[in-house]
Parts: C-alpha cells; structure tokens; sequence
C-alpha cells in the first residue's frame, strides 16, 4: 500500500509537469498581454516593463526560466499585484477557500448522502419525492441566482446571517450552503440511484433473509456497496470546492482563491494563472490516490495488482 | 465502436426487449408522459419559436424598458424594451443545443473512454487516468477563451468549449464502475468461457452502470447549460443579441429585488426543464434496471 | 468494527478542524461612532503610488497622501504639500516651495529630495512604471526613461534646498500644477522603499503624509485606514476607514441595506427604487464613452458614411436604457472640464444622414457592404451596442453585425487591426482637456482610428503652451469641429455618471468629477 502511494505520488510528476507545460503554452497562445489597456503604453514604457520580467525574451526561454524558479519553489511575482509573489497571494487566499470548501463538502456529503440513501430507502415515498425534488432545485439554478435568492431569504428578511463579507463563522453560512447545493444534489441522485441498484441483489436479500436491521442493512451493507460512484465524484470534488468558486467568492465577497482562476486570465497575469492551476493539479493528483486507496478499501476485489 | 456493433449484432433480443420495456412502460409510468412531453414540448417551442413568438427577439422599444409583465408583453420586456418571453422562447434553442449536445458528447466519449480504460487496466489505465488528470487541471477559462477566439461565441464555440472539459468526470465515473464490475463473478465467468472482451465489456459490464448513467446524463444537461451561464456570468456567455437561458438568468439576477420577472421566468423554465429531465432519468431507469423492474 | 471507527473517527476530525480553522476576524466595529464603511470594486493592484495606475489604488492613495497640490472643488489645483509655487516667465520652470511642517508618518519631515527621489525612480526604466510618461516634458525625462541616457542628473528635476524643488520643462505647459496632483508624482521615502524592497507597501512598513495611514490590508477583502497622527492639516474627525473590496455592486448594495456599510455604489438597476431619496446622489464623471471608426478601413474610408452614423444616432436613448444619467454626448471635451462646449459635434438628424449615405454611393442602404461594429464584452456595452445595431437598422436600414470580444483580447486586435468600428472610452488622468483632445493626436498611442490630421495636430500643440484662456477656447472648438464633424474620425455617446448611496448621517463628503473620494473632511452625525 505504501509502495502504492509512493508509485502514484511518482506518477504525479510528469502530470504536474504536463499541467504546468501545456498550460504554459496555452496561456501565450491566448490573445492579449498583461499590460495591454485601455490606455496603452508607450512602446518605450512597454519594453521597460517586458525587461522586467523577461517578456521580451522568447516563449522558450520564459519557459525555462519558469521551470528553474518553480523547481526551487518559486512561483514568480504577480503582474497584476505589484510588489507581491504568487506564493503570497496564495498563502492569504487558499486556507480561506479551503475553509470555506470543507464546510461545502461536508454538507453535500452529509445533506445529499443522507438524502439519497433515505430516498433510496423508501423508494417513490413522500421522503423519495421530497429528496429529489431539493436535489432537483439544487442543480437547476445557476449559484449566482441561488446565492440569491439565499440572501434574499436568510439574510434580507429574516436577517439570520450575514449577506456578505467574512468576519466569522456565521459569514461561511450562506456562502457553504452555495457551493454545497449542486454537489449535494449530484450526490443524492447518485446514492439513490447506485444504491436503489444494490438493495436488489443477493447479498442484501441474504441479510435481509438472516434477520438483520433493517437500518443495519442499509447502512452497513447496502450504502457501503454503492459508494462507489459517489466515491470517484467526490476526489476531484474535493479538489476543486477547496480551491474555491468564482461565483460564490464574487457574491458573498468572500477572499477565497476561486476568483483568480477566473481574474488571473482576465488579467493574463501569467504567474497567477501557473500558480493556481498547478495547486489545483496537486490537488487534483492527490485526492485521485485517495479515491483509489478507498476504492480498495471499500471493496479488497478492486486490489490494487496492476503496479 | 466496433464492439457495440458486436454486441447488437450478437444478441438483437436484450435491446428490443429494452425497446419494448419503454414502450410499455411510457404506458404504465405517467412520470415518462408527463415528463418526456414537457421536454418535447419545450424543444417543440425551440424549433417553432419564429411562429410561437409574439415578437421578434432583437425588436427593441424603448418606450416600453423594463415593463412588467402586462397584456402586451405576458413577460414583461427587458433593459432595451424587448419582449421577454419572445427572448425565452428562442433562448431554449441556444440552452437545449447546448445542453442536449453537450451532455450527449461527455457521455458518449466519456463513457467509452472510462469503461476502456478501466476494462483493460494495468498501465494502460494509469496513464490515461493521468491524461484525464491533466485535462482536469488545465484551467478552463483558457480553453475556452481560445476556442471562442478561434471560432467565435456561437452556439458551436460553447458546444466545444463545454465539451472538451466536461467529458472526463463521466470518464473517471464510469472506470469506477467498470474496476468494480469486471470483477464480479459473472463477468469472470464469461471470461471463463472465452466471450471476447467486446462481449463483456458492452454485455455483461456496462449495462449495469446503466444506472449511474442516466443519473449523469440527467445530470451533464443541466450541468451544461448551466456551465453555459456560468459563462454568461463571467462574460463569455453567447454573443448579444441572442440570448439563452442562461444569458437570460445573468441579465436578471441582480434586480432580483427591483424588476423580479427579470429572473422569476428564465429560472422558472430552467427548474421545470431541468425538472423534467430528472424525473425522466429517474423513470427511465426504474424501468431499465432490469431487477428494479419486478418490484 | 474498526472501518466505523475510522469513519467515526474521520467524520469527527472533519467537524473539529472546521471548528478550529475557524476564521478569527474582527466583526466590523459598528458600535465606533467614527467607523466609515465604504467598498473598493476591486483589490488595489497596488499602493505604490511610482506603479499604481488605476482609479482604486488613486481612491485609496489620496487619502494616505499628499501630493504637491490637490483639486478644489471646481477641479482646480491648489496648494497641498507645496504651499506656493511660481512660474518663469518663459512657463518652462516651475518652482514649489514646500510647508515648513508637513510630516510623514513616522515624524520625519517631507522634503523637497523625497519628491527628486520619487520622480527619478518613476522615471528609472527599471522601475518600469507605467505612467512614468506623465513626466516626459521635464527635461532629460524622455531619454532617461527610454534607456537613451543613463544618468538620473541629466533629469530636470531638483531639491534646491529641503524646502524648494525646480522643474524644468521642454516645453511651456500651463496645466503642470494639474499634474503634480497625480499619485504617480507624490514624493517617496528613499530609506523606507531600500529597507523594505517590494513589500515597503504592507501596513506597519509603509510611510505616507496624507490625513490617513494605512492600518490594515487583508488583500482582496479590506483596508482599513486611521488617522495619522503627524498630518500637517487638521485631523480627520473619521476614527476608522474601512474599506472594502465587493466586486458585486448588487452584493455592495444588500450590505449598504442591511447597515453594514456607510456608502455604496447604486447600481443601475436599483435607481428607479432610490431616485428622490436623500441618500442618492449623483454626479458626471470626466469619461466619455464612444465608438471610432477605423478610417484606413472601407467603407469607412469616406469621411461622409462617418458621419452618416455618427448622425443617425438618438443618443438620448442611451440615458433610457442605462438609467444612471448618463450625459448624451456628441461633443468630446466633458461637461466639468473647462472649454466644454455643447454645441459642438454632429446633431441627430436621420434625414441628412440618409441623404449623405446615398451621396456617399448608397442611397438607401443598397449595394452597403456588412461591417461589424466591435466592443469588449460587458453587460453596458451590449446594451449599447445592441441599441446602436438596432438605430442604425431603423435610422439608415443597414445592417451591422456585432463582434463581442473578451477584454484583453479586444485590445491586442486594437493594437494590431482595429475594426471598422470600435467602442473605446476615455477617462480623464486630470481635468485638462489636453487630457481628452491629446488622444487624437497622430502621434499618440491610443489613437486607434489610424485617423492624421496635421491642422488638427497643430491646433492641440499650440493650445497646450497657450496662457490665454480665449485662445485655447477657440483652439479646441475648432479642433472638435474637425475631429467630430468635419472628420468624423469618432462618434461620441455619453459622457458617465457616478451613482452613489450615502447614509444621511454622513457629513462632509465631496463627490468630484474624477470619482476621488477625499475623505479627510467627512464626519458622522449619528442619529
């Protein structure tokens, strides 16, 4: 198992720098510098600037020198936050959008796990109807219209959290409930579905036959077989509620990092886009181990041979 | 895919039983009817919005901005005075397009994609995991930044944008189930017997994440058209006049509190669509599982 | 069962560290009767006021700082940190003399060598600054900025003694004083920006003269802001600032609703709700908004089809539909700077413009090829540009298709190959028309049209250097004549509007026409 973890962790490597190369590449294919605007620069200030940080060298050689300061750690200054590193902006930003993100998870696995398996329970009762139709209205509303309308209900009217800003627990509330609603929903259909498929097969009938609990059943047996798809949805899951939502960051002015992946391409401030995309990839190679280990652990006939 | 040609050509009789099962049951399940011809009637209204609309789409007046619903405009009209649910009308286009073909092209080349993968395993698997990895990481925004540069913000340029990064979530689903199935002991079994792999893969393993399929199908349209506000939130939504639903929901969510049929319609219709589709896929496969089917 | 442990066990330790990770910030302090809560729309890019370039740094900046001179009311420059300054006869050297007794933050005096300090390192190519431009008509400025000379001393630019600072200029300006009111030109501490490198704008390093200091930056959430003690003024009666960073101004209004905040931007939408109220006000900005025309790019290449367009615009629609109060505008120098003048610029007239349109080789409209009109992605924007597609179809029958592109993109294809037709807008540095009419120029960058006009050129040199306010006056009538009718290089549409929510209790504010907010006067008188 170990050797399991240290193969893959070696895996990630060459994927991290896959990630950084053709992300690299994409970002200077992209039209459209860091330092053009709306009132544009003198040629001789530009080159002053391009000097600076190397843009006036070729793409190869930003690229190399790129790799070298990131091999040592250093993920460069930001174009567009003058006087800051990648590696600041990240510190202050991530553990902010980690936060927040883990509540998020949190609720969607708990809200729509419990959902779903209680749909699945009962199937077509009023708690089946019930659960997916919250499912449903989870996932059939953009976040910004529903971060909304939640304003609107809980902070407007009945004035039971804070509209926006973050100045303490009750601040993550509203902005949590968000981001977790159409995971939620996602994982309650999946649950119900994949778990509506198990409570049919023999092994369930068995224990159903020896005269276990029904609750026993269901929990034990039955939810622990059909997690599976839950189980592959949730690592990149994961990885993406704890680097944070644009959306949800913009609305409820929340200083998570979700919104550079959105502003640090709109900027085309080229370190920041490298910076939060290669956390993300590390993110997204170490919560995929994960998933997998609990794959075997979930069901040891998934052994992990093929290494 | 040759093995799916295979696997009809082996045994025609499980898909027309299949056929024959949705036949029946669209008799016996009212949810398919009511569901399945609600979202005909919705594509119906796409197709035939240039008659069903009371208005052109772009048809501006600017002596009526912002009105209420009334008589004139049953929806009322938007910041340049146009009939809103004219705009919605042809807005399904734009949303069903997108969503329909999108979903369709993630679950296709995705499901494929993972139950490959996953069936063969070993190295094979890992590497094109960690492909899907990559595509995961690469941020999105300059995919389709690029691609709506290089073919404009038509409906195909989103149709791609939203495609290319959408597939791999259905990939890594499905090669989760398919790594659980191909070890269940009757797949062994069939291997047992020498089925060839296309057999067993498209035979005995797939229809059973028929389930979870359907969840994610029902899932990627939704997610796709709202992806595609989501778009539209950051500015990169359809190109104006044209409007979608999701455009529709970004022009109207902020005055939520001032000019509310801005967004009481456009998140109407997308809660009754996406509704639909749910409880379609929720039907559906009740009716296709086909031990679920005897309760 | 040790699995139910572990997921016991898992589930617990998720719970704690939500607990523990708690964020352990300050809730906002309302129960300060001096607490003033206004929002940034976005993080300042920086406060490096050498580097800072754009209105949110300028926002925060001029309450820290203190420039040599500062706008009145009127947007005239007046005496700030120097407390006079003279003119040579020939307008090419400048002389301000500083006050005795301004002070920096930490109580060390300001100098005359902070300002030479300051303007040498804007200046410096390594600096890289972006506006190091505003100061190419010193002497030697240009050259040293562009790497042709070497030496900061060839820089006309001198602390005679700690009280006295020289400028000399290539030319004669007479807005200079303007200029000096710009935050890339407020003086800079040498010791503290070599300490601190980079990072010397962090609270607890950075060292400013204004009524403020900077207490707090939680980047991308808040600056808080407190008096300085050592300010060469009266002290603000403000006991805190805070500003924060909302980037939603329908986000900024639910807080300013719900008693978080002390001032708002208004957006659009909700100005219907507050027109009347006390607490909304309203005012015109120095920026216009416009479409050019590429003219190197037919059919455009015909000064007649240019204004054939720029007339068969209603431009009262744009106030309609936008509902901020915007300005209508065919002229191009704004209302509030001085030389507007509102009967420049081509009237609204679909008869003519249809007459000069088949003059021009295409009577109604037939044989007119399809262009494309071309704006940057922005829900302002499209609605312009969807309004103007639809007059041009009612008012000329043409069909003009729309090209929507995302910003920085849109800029690289200015810079390359402008569209027949573009929209672009303008906002003033400082409230000199040589701000708004220098843009035209043939030699400026920011001229997209390709559009040269030698008399043109002419007439916004020698209006610059020219003392005399009626000759300036008639210098720049002229010269909008031809860039708007004559020429039609441009359409103007509107010049903006700034809308702002302000608790009644709020004294003292000043709203100017380059949306600064000085708050060193501003008060509250709490009910």
């Amino acid at each position: 198992m170990i050797r399991f973890v240290v193969q893959r962790l070696a895996w990630g490597v060459p994927v991290l720098w896959l990630v950084a190369t053709v992300t690299f590449g994409l970002m200077h294919l992209v039209p459209g510098g860091p330092f053009d605007q709306e009132k544009r620069l003198p040629p001789e200030i530009k080159a002053n600037i391009d000097a600076k940080y190397h843009l006036d060298q070729p793409v190869l050689t930003q690229y190399l020198f790129y790799m070298n300061d990131l091999l040592h750690g250093d993920l460069g200054p930001s174009y567009k936050y003058l006087g800051r590193s990648v590696n600041d902006i990240i510190r202050d930003a991530f553990p902010v959008s980690m936060q927040l993100g883990l509540w998020a998870v949190f609720i969607s696995v708990v809200g729509g796990g419990g959902a779903g398996g209680g749909a699945a329970a009962r199937p077509r009762s009023w708690t089946d109807h019930a659960g997916m139709f919250l499912a449903t209205a989870g996932i059939s509303l953009p976040s910004f219209v529903l971060g909304t309308f939640l304003i609107m209900i809980f902070s407007y009217r009945l004035h039971l959290f804070p509209a926006a800003l973050w100045e303490g627990w009750r601040y993550g509330v509203l902005p949590a409930v968000t981001l977790a609603l159409l995971p939620a929903a996602y994982i309650a259909r999946l649950t119900r579905s994949s778990m509506l498929e198990v409570l049919h097969k023999d092994f369930i009938r068995t224990a159903r036959a020896k005269g276990l609990a029904e609750p026993r059943v269901l929990l034990k047996h039955a939810l622990k077989n059909s997690i599976t798809p839950v189980v592959s949805f949730l690592g990149p899951l994961t990885a993406t509620l704890v680097t944070g939502s644009f959306v949800v960051e913009f609305i409820f002015s929340v200083p998570g990092m979700g919104r550079y992946f959105i502003t640090a391409v709109t900027n085309r401030d080229y370190p920041l886009i490298m910076g939060v995309t290669l956390v993300y990839a590390v993110l997204i190679v170490v919560a995929n181990i994960v998933v997998d280990l609990v794959y075997t652990w979930i069901d040891p006939r998934m052994r992990i041979k093929d290494h | 895919m040759a093995g799916s040609g295979a696997a009809e050509g082996q045994d025609p009789r499980a898909y027309k039983r299949i056929i024959m099962t949705v036949q029946r049951l669209i008799q016996s399940d009212p949810r398919i009817t009511i569901s399945g011809g609600f979202i005909l009637l919705v594509c119906f209204s796409a197709l035939a919005a240039p008659w069903l609309a009371p208005y052109p789409f772009d048809l501006q007046d600017t002596q009526s901005i912002l009105k209420g619903p009334g008589p004139q405009h049953w929806m009322g009209t938007d910041r340049l005075g146009r009939d809103l649910f004219s705009r919605l009308l042809y807005g399904a286009r734009m949303s069903m397009a997108v969503g329909i073909f999108t979903a369709a092209f993630a679950v296709l080349f995705g499901t494929i994609y993972g139950a490959v993968s996953g069936y063969i395993g070993g190295k094979t698997d890992n590497i094109s995991m960690r492909f899907v990895d990559l595509v995961y990481s690469l941020p999105d925004l300059l995919l389709i930044i690029l691609i709506t540069v290089t073919i404009g913000r038509g409906v195909l340029g989103i149709f791609l944008a939203l495609s290319l990064v959408s597939w791999v979530t259905v990939a890594r689903i499905v090669r989760g189930e398919v790594l659980r199935l191909r070890e269940f002991s009757y797949v062994e079994a069939a291997r047992a017997i020498g089925a060839p792999h296309s057999r067993i893969l498209f035979v005995h393993i797939l229809p059973n994440t028929l389930g979870v399929l359907i969840v994610t199908l029902t899932f990627r349209i939704p997610a796709a058209i709202l992806a595609e506000s989501t778009l539209s939130f950051i500015g990169l939504g359809i190109t104006p006049p044209f409007a979608s639903w999701g455009s529709m929901a970004n022009e109207g969510w902020s005055a939520m509190k001032f000019y509310p049929h801005l967004i009481l319609f456009p998140s109407l219709i997308l809660f009754l669509t996406i509704a639909a589709f749910n409880v379609l896929g929720d039907a559906l496969r009740d009716t296709l599982d086909p031990e679920h089917r005897m309760r | 069962m040790n699995r139910s442990i572990i997921i016991g066990a898992v589930i617990a330790g998720l719970a704690l560290a939500m607990l523990f990770i708690r964020p352990d910030m300050r809730a906002p302090n309302t129960s300060d009767e001096r607490v003033f809560r206004m929002t940034l729309s976005n993080e300042p890019p920086t406060l490096d006021w050498n580097l800072a370039t754009d209105s949110v740094s300028f926002t925060v900046l001029i309450n820290l700082m203190e420039g040599l001179t500062e706008y009145d009311e009127a947007l005239r420059p007046r005496p700030a940190a120097a407390r006079s300054w003279e003119v040579s006869p020939d307008g090419r050297v400048y002389r301000f003399h500083l006050s005795e007794d301004a002070r920096w933050s930490d109580g060390k005096p300001v100098t005359a060598g902070d300002f030479e300090y300051s303007w040498k390192r804007l200046l410096n190519p390594k600096t890289a600054a972006e506006y190091a431009y505003f100061l190419y008509d010193i002497v030697g400025a240009e050259d040293y900025n562009t790497g042709k000379v070497h030496d900061p001393e060839s820089v006309g630019v001198r602390a005679l003694n700690d009280r006295t600072l020289e400028v000399r200029l290539r030319k004669p300006i007479v807005f200079f004083p303007s200029i000096t009111t710009f935050m890339v030109t407020f003086p800079l501490r040498r010791d503290v920006v070599e300490k601190f490198g980079e990072r010397w704008t962090e609270p607890g390093t950075i060292v400013t003269n204004g009524p403020f200091v900077l207490d707090e930056w939680r980047h991308e959430y808040k600056l808080t802001l407190r008096p300085n003690p050592y300010y060469n003024g009266p002290r603000p009666a403000l006991g805190t600032v805070v500003m924060f960073i909302v980037n939603e101004s329908t986000t900024a209004l639910t807080l300013y609703e719900t008693g978080d905040l002390e001032m708002a931007h208004l957006p659009p939408e909700a100005i219907a709700a507050y027109l009347g109220k006390p607490e909304y006000i309203t005012a015109p900005l120095l920026r216009g908004y416009y479409y050019g025309f590429n003219v190197e790019k037919p059919p455009f290449t015909d000064p007649r089809l240019r204004r054939a367009f720029s007339m068969a615009i209603d431009r009262r629609e744009f106030p309609a539909i936008l509902k901020r109060g915007e300005i209508p505008s065919s002229f191009w120098i704004p209302p509030g700077m001085p030389y507007h003048n509102p009967a420049i610029g081509p009237p609204f007239d679909p008869k003519a413009a249809r007459t000069l349109l088949a003059e021009a080789g295409y009577p109604s409209g037939l044989g007119f090829p399809t262009v494309t009109a071309a704006f940057n992605t922005g829900p302002e924007n499209s609605l312009i540009a969807e309004n103007l597609q639809a007059q041009w179809k009612r008012n000329l029958g043409l069909d003009v298709r729309l090209d929507n592109q995302e910003w920085k993109v849109y800029l690289q294809g200015l810079q390359t190959d402008p569209p027949p037709l573009f929209r672009l807008g303008w906002g003033a540095d400082y409230p000199d028309p040589d701000n708004f009419m220098n843009l035209f120029t043939s030699t400026s960058g920011n001229n997209r049209t390709r559009w040269k006009n030698a008399r043109y050129d002419e007439l916004i040199r020698s209006a610059a250097a020219d003392p005399d306010p009626a000759r300036r006056q008639a210098a720049y009538d002229e010269a909008q004549r031809i860039l708007l009718e004559t020429d039609a290089a441009i359409m103007p549409l509107f010049v903006a509007t700034q809308n702002w929510l302000v608790k009644p209790y709020v004294r003292g504010l000043r709203i100017n026409a380059l949306e600064l907010l000085d708050l060193k006067n501003v008060h509250l008188e709490r009910p």
